[in-house]
């Protein structure tokens, strides 16, 4: 993979090929000097995507530990109506469709139509498997009476799990569109959403389900 | 490094993760042993799956930020116990 994304930094800090910005000065007439973010693997504008939600979900993950600080043996009751071993699970599940996902890269990369397509079939199917999982859990807290009010655990439970659920469901359907484009700048672009995904859960997990 | 090899070692920490919690450790330490598991597999996936090896510059800043953030959140969960 190459870092051949059509706009460089530089090109869209002025104003891009063809852009109403004002007339570049003498300095910024210079030869082009690789941006720092020329050596940015795929598509710029998926790396601020995944920066962004890098940042909201961190954010949620630091207020959940900051306010499970005022009351740590709630946050331990309320977890323990969690489904670790499901949450667990759902770990190798994203993992698993990570790679296939990666491995859907390389075969659009090489050309390799069909590969790439029976490839990214099961990595949507495990996204599908995911969110199965994380509904049999809502199910089960909705059965038990246990909302979002019930405690601060179950608010930022929902919310961040939610949230990342919601990702997971829009990440299968682009999957599934980058699948039938079949345009290998689409998949790995797709596939770099996908990943964001997995990683968000990485580091959600253990916070959310075992501390 | 190649996206199995990448794949297989997500799976061993994730499994590293699972036994720490299933071993009975608890509070303080159960954070300080699976917070940089987490960590670490955040930096196999940007550098394996998002090919951030391939701009060891953006990666290491990546990664600093990504240590910083593990640093806190062990920092938060070991409060309690404080």
């Amino acid at each position: 993979m190459t870092a051949n994304h059509p706009l460089s930094f530089s090109q869209i800090s002025s104003g891009g090929p063809g852009g109403d910005a004002p007339p570049a000065s003498p300095s910024a007439q210079a030869p082009d000097r690789p941006g720092p973010f020329d050596k940015l693997p795929g598509e710029f504008m998926m790396w601020v995507l995944i920066v962004s939600e890098l940042l909201v979900f961190g954010a949620g993950l630091i207020a959940f530990l900051a306010v499970r600080s005022t009351d740590p043996a709630g946050f331990s009751e309320a977890q323990s109506h969690l489904h670790r071993t499901g949450a667990g699970i759902n770990t190798i599940v994203l993992v698993t469709s990570g790679w296939l996902a990666a491995l859907a890269v390389q075969a659009a990369e090489a050309g390799r139509i069909a590969r790439m397509r029976t490839l990214l079939a099961p990595a949507a199917a495990l996204g599908i498997v995911f969110l199965v999982l994380k509904a049999s859990e809502y199910a089960d807290l909705a059965a038990a009476g246990i909302s979002f009010e019930t405690h601060a655990f179950f608010t930022f439970h929902m919310l961040l799990t939610g949230f990342h659920a919601a990702h997971v469901l829009a990440g299968v359907g682009l999957l599934a569109l980058v699948g039938v484009l079949a345009r290998p700048r689409a998949v790995e672009t797709g596939a770099a959403f996908w990943h964001m995904v997995d990683l968000v859960w990485v580091l959600l997990f253990p916070v959310v389900y075992l501390l | 490094m190649t996206a199995t090899r990448a794949w297989m070692i997500l799976v061993g920490l994730s499994a590293l993760s699972t036994l720490a919690a299933a071993s009975g450790i608890a509070g303080p330490w159960l954070a300080v042993a699976v917070l940089p598991v987490a960590g670490l597999k955040g930096r196999v996936i940007l550098n394996h799956y998002l090919h951030l090896a391939q701009a060891p510059e953006i990666a290491r800043g990546f990664s600093l930020v990504l240590g910083l953030f593990i640093a806190l959140l062990i920092g938060l969960a070991i409060l309690p116990s404080a």
